[in-house]
């Protein structure tokens, strides 16, 4: 058991409640397509969104965003076990969602979108920034596509003459969209899928993730050996390290100057 | 009783409790999410009526079905169908879904040709009555009408929509309405 009982009630408050409650709302309103006359529809996300959702959660592991050992393992409760794939899941579900929902959903734009999410994500698994790092690329990736679908194709591709639209295609003078089809979505759903991205980054922030196991549950009684498993690694030498099961091996996160 | 108080308290903070009603939170908050990408409503007050439906608390308005059934019945079709929509604004509910697809096809019924169009919203509206239904029929016990099934409008919906020789029968124009 930890010292904190309060501390420990709060983390599994927020295991049992928060996280599964926002990754699901994201995975909800992330397939809400509103039309221009205000007729809902909810969309399931594409297999290759699927795809993409679970290399999103490879990068999340291996950057050190989720720790999936503090989710599921033999040491912990079936409670907290089911806790924790419950959370696996819905940051499954939200993912696929959030992609589907920040790509166009059909036509030669789709296939450049997804070019670009497979791209963009595999180059982030293979360089495997840090925790930090990873959070704000993810930041920029998803503001990015949120930008080009509902700020730039929206006004290219919308009916009347918006100012957006006359300022991008004074930019972009001489360009043809020629037969690039494309159908905007409705003005309500940019700020729906605003709202779900938010959530969804709120989420992956808040991912149990870190160089010591989350709280004892004091359901548990091996609670302290679990603790054992995990220490904590002191950065005197200038170098943070994680250890945990399937990290023999201490890695370095950030390396700060040597003492002089 | 003032030390079982505090006992009680602490039960409900234990680990294991919040858990367990975490998961169940979740679990509702899941089912909810799939019925909505199941079911597809097409509006907030679609969706309202069809959780009302799934736990067995929608219920019409029967002041407008009512005169909805009285402007059927004088043929004034297009007044029916809005008081339909106005008692059944989920259309959840299999009878006046029913009847909102017979006005459907009363209209676009004729002696000489069917109108596609109509028939076609009537087999839309009858796809709604015989989801909403329980029990995949929907059978109406009403003297003024000549179809008591969806069986039998289902059957006559096809029957108005297909093209065959049987559509140059002079005989076909003595038919009765349905």
């Amino acid at each position: 058991m930890t010292a904190d009982p309060r501390r420990d009630a709060g983390a599994v408050w927020h295991e049992a409640f928060t996280l599964p409650l926002v990754l699901l709302s994201a995975a909800l309103l992330g397939g809400l397509r509103i039309d221009a006359a205000g007729g809902l529809a909810f969309v399931p996300p594409t297999l290759f969104a699927l795809v993409l959702a679970v290399m999103l959660i490879a990068v999340l592991h291996r950057c050190g965003a989720l720790d999936p050992a503090r989710l599921v393992h033999p040491r912990r409760t079936g409670l907290a076990n089911a806790s924790g794939v419950v959370i696996v899941v819905a940051l499954g579900a939200a993912a696929a969602q959030m992609i589907a929902a920040l790509t166009p959903e059909e036509g030669l734009l789709a296939l450049v979108f997804d070019v670009a999410w497979l791209v963009l994500i595999g180059n982030t698994l293979a360089a495997r920034p840090d925790r930090s790092r990873l959070l704000s690329s993810l930041l920029v990736m998803f503001g990015s596509a949120f930008v080009v679908k509902f700020i730039l194709l929206g006004a290219l591709y919308a009916p009347d003459a918006s100012l957006t639209k006359r300022v991008v295609m004074a930019l972009v003078e001489g360009v043809s969209l020629g037969a690039l089809a494309y159908q905007p979505p409705g003005p309500a759903t940019g700020y729906v899928i605003f709202a779900a991205g938010l959530l969804f980054l709120a989420g992956i922030a808040a991912l149990p993730h870190g160089r010591h196991p989350g709280p004892a549950d004091a359901t548990d009684p091996r609670a302290g050996e679990h603790a054992a498993e995990w220490p904590q690694v002191p950065a005197h030498d200038g170098v943070l390290r994680r250890r945990g099961p399937g990290r023999p091996v201490d890695r370095p996160l950030v390396h700060a100057p040597p003492p002089s | 009783m003032a030390d079982a108080l505090p006992a009680l308290d602490r039960n409900w903070r234990s680990p294991a409790v919040i858990r367990l009603a975490g998961l169940g939170v979740t679990a509702l908050y899941a089912v909810f999410i799939v019925w909505v990408y199941a079911a597809q409503p097409r509006s907030l007050r679609e969706m309202r009526g069809g959780v009302a439906a799934s736990i067995g608390a929608y219920r019409i308005d029967a002041a407008a079905f009512d005169e909805g059934l009285r402007y059927f019945r004088t043929d004034r079709f297009a007044e029916a169908r809005r008081a339909f929509a106005r008692a059944d604004p989920a259309q959840r509910d299999p009878r006046t879904q029913y009847y909102v697809a017979y006005a459907f096809l009363r209209e676009g019924w004729g002696r000489v040709y069917a109108d596609d169009a109509l028939y076609r919203q009537a087999q839309i509206a009858l796809q709604r009555a015989l989801a909403a239904s329980p029990d995949g029929v929907v059978r109406v016990d009403d003297p003024d009408l000549a179809l008591k099934s969806s069986d039998e409008m289902a059957e006559t919906l096809a029957r108005g929509l297909r093209r065959d020789v049987s559509d140059l029968n002079p005989l076909a124009m003595l038919e009765k309405r349905p």
